[in-house]
């Protein structure tokens, strides 16, 4: 199959999406100046070297395009096969966090660590279930129209998500995965009227849980209040957990700026303080400790501190091009698997681009999710780079005399 | 194209204008938070990025009319500790304790207290602050800054006033004058990073103290130093409790020098200069201007204002003559005269001269209580002087309609009413002048740091509270006094010099304690300065003529030449 494939193309035009290619190696170069301004001055005081996180995230990222090239440069017809190893190894490496080699940062048993490596399962799992979904809703066919295929499908996230959500205590990786499997299979049937009814339920249910925490948070306040104690005083405590506690503190950030408001606070700061053209790239006050690692998941307030809102737009404007060579990719691929893989990486990040931008600017409750590209992370470079390759390899594949 | 639908291609679309429909929102919501709600957040992120320091502003100086300085500063410092930049909290305890003399307890909390800055101790002398530099503690902070110096240390001491730890004025002319002298801190505003550390690429910026205006007194300092070696002497000569001296020019109430001994040192103003508890009563005690803040029964001083009452009322001339038979009984009372045989026939002039209680009991008979009640009115004893002084006090004296004869009788001598020295200074510099009741003061004027004047100061004066005629014949009879009377004890051959002594005892009555002295103007003719000295219980020899006169001659031998009233060419 791959082979006459390859026949194919030596006689059509030769497609690369060069466009996609500059946005992500632009976004990269970017991510890693503003990586550097964000963290130097922390890395310079805890680790004696500006550059610690920097030079990180390049070793992450040589390997990460290391990866991309390999996967651009082979048929992605070849991944088909391991869709189920795939799977599996997602689910086995999310358990192994429970082993020894689970590595434990800031409270969060998120990483599993081999000496000096060390890697997030999640990030994995984001790219094992977008090629298993490829597969399995191709292999389905007409199927996927069904109830019982459209459970199956989107039935296939929800052990990941919910090993995710449970064993590494990681519930916005599992509402990504979930997003992304949704979407895909969106993209996959006919039917609008099921995702609208999917979608309704999803919202009932969070506005029912944020209702339900609220009340109970305003109930407890007053019953301390009673007992002559302050919410200031005794931070908060709701029953709802951690979780709660972030709907809580998100209503009102400043009402709890010393405990779970505080980071979202200080880049509300961070954010505001920026204006029209911002500080000027390397002239945060913010990232100077008071905005703790600003370099991981609020990376984007540091970006408007420096450059504003302008900077700000601009990166967005640049993801919102991302998504649109995405989207063309996807609608020229030679067949419905191509299309699928690359509406999986559009999907994966879209989501993180919106919810990380919701959560910086205090739309929606805190909850960490990384800007992909410019965040620091190694294993979510890693593995975005690889599903930029998996998308290139795709777009090589589309014939030009196709494209509309 | 297996399997691949044109509806795929449609919801591909859909996904993309959802994704963008969303990051126009969240752009929306970025705008909003960055151009509508910026000033609020740049605000918030500011207070929270920046430190302020103040820089205390120098005081101003206070300066004598010889130019000598009084009241000046001296570089001190003053001891932070910035919490979160402290590496070492055990070490910068024990330097702190051993350096300063702070308990551990205290040093303890301050060090362990989650703070920006917590001040440790201020007025620190330069040197241990340069020891504690030396230390080289990360998150101790050695601020350097003005502290209070009196170069004279108890000259004065109760006229200057010192000042308290955050350099504000507590008594004296440091409180009188204090929104001149104070000046006006400055700031220094750091930007620091969350740790507290400053970010020396943000700069600083500053708002300059300005410092405070220098205050020029009429005070001289030769006169004050001598005025309080006669004092200490005579206070020790006599062992008396405490000796006050006042010299005033009468003619505009400049104030040349105020002595209260014992004074206190203003470089040490919190320690007692006897033994016992520090008590802020005692210490009250301690820093008490007596010239302005006691009063006192006046005695025979106070003849001088009968004299004149009766003379500007035409109820007596200086022809008049009386006799005294060593007493006067008005209604039940009889009262004595200190010459107990009586100074038998005498006209209105020796009768001050020696200064004989019957005459002037009858003399204030003559004037009644109303004339003389509107009389001590008309001559400003019922109000305040309103020296430039903090804390004068107000005479004490019987309400109109509860004088009868017996208390007027007693007023008419210096009794049975108490008044302030500088009251009794003002108003009989105020006889002698002509008649104008001036306002005693020291402040001449305040000047910035660059010596441009910024404030001439301007004191009321009431003309005409007797006519000059009497006032001629009040300086005529006083002269008297002194030439021939009880005041000769304060004659200094070839000066003409005016005054009259007093003597009273203290209440209550019978406890032997008394009180003498002299008020003395020169040139009688004309009077350029005036003295009064207070001797407060002396032992042995009490009477104001034998023992305060004494030390306003002394005064005057010394100080008249230095004041250039004698031309030498003649």
């Amino acid at each position: 199959m791959a082979g006459r494939r390859n026949r194919n193309r030596k006689k059509e035009e030769y497609f690369f999406d060069y466009t996609l290619l500059f946005i992500v190696l632009f976004l990269l170069g970017f991510g890693l100046v503003m990586l550097y301004s964000t963290s130097s001055y922390e890395a310079a005081l805890d680790y004696g070297d500006s550059a610690y996180y920097l030079k990180k995230q390049l070793l992450s990222t040589a390997l990460g395009i290391g990866c991309m090239i390999f996967v651009a440069s082979r048929d992605y017809h070849v991944w088909e096969k391991f869709a189920v190893l795939g799977y599996i190894v997602a689910v086995v490496m999310i358990l192994m966090v429970l082993s020894p080699l689970g590595h434990e940062v800031k409270g969060a048993r998120r990483w599993l660590r081999v000496g000096p490596l060390s890697l997030q399962p999640a990030e994995i799992a984001k790219l094992a279930m977008i090629l298993f979904l490829a597969v399995l809703v191709c292999k389905m066919g007409k199927g996927i129209r069904t109830w019982k295929g459209f459970g199956l499908a989107v039935g296939s996230a929800i052990p990941i998500c919910l090993l995710i959500w449970q064993v590494t205590n990681n519930l916005s990786s599992a509402i990504i995965i979930g997003g992304i499997a949704v979407l895909m299979v969106f993209v996959a049937a006919p039917d609008y009227k099921r995702f609208i009814g999917l979608a309704a339920i999803v919202c009932a249910v969070a506005a029912l849980a944020v209702f339900l925490i609220v009340n109970n948070a305003k109930a407890q306040s007053e019953a301390a209040a009673a007992d002559g104690i302050t919410q200031a005083e005794e931070g908060i405590q709701s029953d709802a957990g951690f979780r709660g506690d972030r709907i809580i503190a998100w209503l009102d950030p400043e009402k709890y700026a010393s405990d779970e408001g505080f980071q979202t606070l200080q880049a509300l700061y961070a954010i505001g303080s920026g204006n029209i053209f911002g500080k000027g790239l390397g002239r945060s006050m913010q990232k100077l400790g008071f905005l703790p690692e600003a370099q991981n998941d609020m990376i984007f307030s540091i970006i408007c501190e420096e450059l504003g809102l302008f900077g700000a737009l601009s990166i967005m404007l640049l993801f919102i091009i991302l998504i649109w060579r995405f989207m063309v990719i996807a609608n020229n691929a030679s067949d419905l698997f191509g299309a699928l893989l690359v509406v999986g990486v559009l999907g994966h990040i879209a989501i993180q681009v919106i919810l990380n931008i919701a959560v910086v600017t205090n739309t929606i409750p805190n909850t960490g999710i990384s800007l992909p590209f410019i965040s620091y992370g190694g294993t979510s470079i890693l593995f975005l780079l690889s599903e930029i390759g998996l998308v290139l390899s795709v777009s090589k594949g589309i014939r030009l005399n196709d494209v509309g | 194209m297996r399997g691949y639908k044109t509806y795929n291609r449609k919801k591909i679309v859909v996904v993309f204008i959802c994704c963008t429909l969303a990051m126009t929102g969240l752009g929306g919501r970025l705008a909003y938070l960055m151009i509508y709600q910026g000033e609020y957040y740049t605000k918030l992120a500011e207070e929270l990025h920046e430190r302020e320091r103040s820089i205390k502003a120098a005081r101003g100086k206070i300066i004598d009319s010889t130019g000598a300085v009084l009241a000046t500063n001296r570089t001190v410092c003053t001891i932070s500790v910035i919490h979160s930049q402290i590496e070492k909290p055990e070490e910068v305890i024990s330097m702190l304790v051993k350096e300063l003399g702070v308990s551990e307890e205290t040093a303890r909390k301050k060090v362990e207290k989650v703070s920006s800055i917590e001040k440790i101790k201020s007025n620190v002398s330069k040197e241990t602050g340069d020891i504690i530099r030396e230390y080289n503690l990360a998150g101790v902070k050695v601020d350097e800054d003005y502290k209070r110096y009196y170069p004279y240390d108890d000259l004065a001491s109760k006229v200057l006033g010192f000042t308290g730890s955050d350099n504000q004025g507590i008594i004296g002319l440091e409180v009188k004058y204090e929104d001149y002298l104070k000046g006006e801190d400055g700031i220094i505003y750091t930007v620091t990073d969350a740790r507290g550390v400053e970010i020396d690429k943000e700069g600083e910026n500053r708002k300059e103290p300005i410092a405070g205006n220098d205050l020029y007194i009429s005070m001289d300092l030769n006169i004050q130093f001598y005025a309080t070696q006669l004092c200490e002497q005579v206070m020790e000569a006599k062992e008396a409790d405490a000796v006050s001296m006042l010299v005033m020019n009468p003619k505009n109430g400049e104030i040349l020098a105020m002595v209260n001994v014992p004074e206190f040192h203003l470089n040490d103003p919190f320690t007692l200069l006897t033994e016992g508890e520090a008590t802020q009563d005692a210490l009250n005690r301690m820093w008490r201007n007596g010239v302005i803040n006691d009063t006192y029964e006046p005695g025979s001083t106070f003849k001088i204002i009968t004299a004149t009452a009766a003379l500007e009322a035409g109820v007596v001339t200086t022809e008049d003559t009386f006799s005294c038979p060593g007493f006067i009984i008005v209604e039940d009372r009889k009262i004595r005269c200190h010459k107990t045989n009586g100074h038998g026939g005498e006209n209105f002039i020796q009768a001050t001269m020696n200064s004989c209680n019957p005459v002037f009991v009858d003399v204030g008979l003559r004037l009644g209580v109303d004339r003389y009640y509107s009389y001590f009115e008309q001559f400003g004893l019922l109000e305040k002087t309103g020296v430039d002084l903090p804390g004068e006090a107000g005479t004490i004296m019987h309400k109109k309609e509860n004088m009868g004869l017996v208390e007027l009788a007693t007023v008419s001598f210096g009794q049975s009413f108490q008044i302030t020295p500088i009251q009794l200074a003002t108003t009989v510099s105020s006889i002698v002048n002509g008649g104008n009741r001036i306002t005693p003061h020291f402040g001449v004027e305040a000047r910035d740091v660059y010596g441009n004047i910024v404030e001439t100061f301007k004191y009321p004066v009431k003309k005409g509270i007797v006519s000059k005629e009497t006032s001629e014949t009040m300086r005529m009879i006083l002269e008297q006094v002194v030439a021939n009377g009880g005041g000769q004890k304060a004659a200094i051959e070839g000066f003409s010099i005016g005054g009259k002594t007093a003597t009273s005892q203290t209440l209550p009555r019978g406890s032997g304690k008394y009180i003498s002295s002299f008020i003395g103007f020169y040139p009688a003719e004309d009077p350029d300065v005036l003295a009064l000295v207070v001797i407060n219980n002396p032992k042995g020899i009490y009477y104001g003529g034998q023992i305060a006169a004494p030390v306003v001659k002394t005064l005057f031998e010394n100080i008249l030449p230095y004041l250039q009233k004698i031309d030498y060419t003649k």
